[in-house]
């Protein structure tokens, strides 16, 4: 079935494609079998949000299709975005299973499809299949790497060029495009958005781009952006 | 010595089965069966205080669960700079993500007290984490726990109220 939003909807997990190469959905027989009558199928636009930081836990949500930007916000309205969620990654996972209130909030990027599993289901369910609890522990523990990461990347950079730089290093390494002499990789977020992702403003982004591209480094194509100079955007991402 | 610091040394036993501390600690108040498993899994050890337990980058070895003391969890810069995540007390376990993702350490782990520390080899973890099911989710309610704080800390160090603030928290 092809929803309005050009999703193609997977409603039954057992007959998942995709499955098997999932961190979190490659369940045994039986513990998918349960998991599959306990969640909920459903499709958010772009630019839905999914739960809101200090929210009560209803439950997590198990992307499967599209990419969900997770971030925290200040007092004073500033935005700082923590990841993107990749398909495949459960979101609310800790505050579920905590019973504390949502720690970020999520805002779907695409047309995205989600399951969504009530919080007491999810937890009887974690009781009944140890399979799923061990996978839950290893979603954990990635989440939590990526969090110290972050607070190292935030609290110890120097300048917002050298945290520029790391992430297009870290983008075009998620894209296997590492090895490649000069790695491509496809702008999906606005400078405001990146900027979020880095801790500074719209300006200071759209002004070291600008520099970038100026010094030969990156050379943009419409929205996919081609690194020249790796061996520069090093040095750069490790000034210190 | 006083009755009071021997209580304290008796509080505190080589095996787990007989260590009075343990109902109130998370992890270590577990069923009679999986204390007994992790009772012969784990190697104690007594480190002086500014022992490193493990590095970052280095590959994760294994848990080490905290029976006395504490110990400060950071993050450094190539150029050496340190930033302190948080200081984990009596009863935590560190070394529980890098070892369940099968990842180097994000963080370095150094004892600020004189401390028992109980280590279990992360091949032995996976297993007993399999075997017993009431241990994974007492781990999986620590790792929610330390996100929780690890986002707390993004938080902190990302939208600073103001500079002098963010100035502060580097040590």
């Amino acid at each position: 079935m092809l929803s309005p939003y050009g999703l193609d909807i997977i409603e039954s997990c057992l007959t998942c494609k995709t499955r098997t190469e999932r961190l979190f959905c490659d369940l045994p027989a039986s513990a998918l079998q349960a998991f599959e009558n306990i969640k909920y199928a459903t499709a958010y636009p772009k630019g839905a949000v999914l739960f809101v930081e200090g929210q009560a836990p209803r439950g997590i949500f198990v992307l499967c299709k599209g990419r969900v930007k997770l971030s925290i916000c200040a007092p004073d309205g500033k935005t700082l975005i923590v990841k993107i969620a990749d398909p495949g990654e459960v979101l609310g996972l800790s505050a579920s299973v905590s019973g504390k209130p949502y720690e970020l909030t999520a805002e779907t990027v695409d047309p995205c499809q989600v399951n969504f599993v009530k919080r007491e289901d999810f937890l009887r369910f974690l009781k009944e299949h140890p399979d799923a609890c061990f996978k839950v522990a290893e979603q954990l523990s990635e989440k939590y790497n990526t969090a110290c990461h972050e607070v190292r990347s935030l609290g110890l950079s120097h300048s917002a060029g050298e945290k520029l730089a790391r992430l297009l290093l870290e983008w075009s390494s998620r894209n296997g495009e590492t090895a490649k002499q000069e790695p491509r990789l496809k702008l999906a977020l606005t400078h405001e958005e990146i900027a979020q992702m880095i801790g500074t403003s719209r300006e200071t982004v759209t002004r070291l781009f600008g520099d970038l591209k100026k010094r030969q480094i990156l050379q943009t194509k419409g929205s996919t952006l081609v690194i020249r100079n790796k061996a520069a955007l090093k040095l750069l991402a490790s000034n210190n | 010595m006083s009755r009071y610091y021997r209580s304290m040394e008796s509080a505190i036993h080589q095996s787990c089965l007989e260590c009075l501390e343990r109902p109130d600690r998370v992890f270590c108040d577990m069923p009679a069966e999986a204390l007994k498993d992790f009772d012969e899994l784990k190697s104690l050890s007594r480190y002086p205080r500014g022992t490193v337990l493990f590095r970052e980058g280095h590959p994760a070895r294994g848990i080490f669960v905290l029976c006395q003391g504490r110990v400060r969890l950071s993050v450094s810069s190539e150029s050496g700079r340190r930033l302190t995540l948080r200081i984990a007390g009596p009863g935590e376990v560190l070394g529980l993500s890098a070892s369940l993702a099968d990842s180097p350490h994000e963080m370095m782990a150094e004892l600020l007290d004189n401390a028992q520390v109980a280590m279990v080899k992360r091949k032995d973890l996976l297993r007993f984490l399999r075997d017993h099911r009431e241990a994974c989710l007492q781990v999986v309610n620590l790792l929610s726990r330390d996100l929780h704080t690890a986002y707390d800390r993004v938080r902190s160090v990302g939208l600073p109220r103001s500079r002098r603030s963010r100035a502060l928290r580097i040590h």
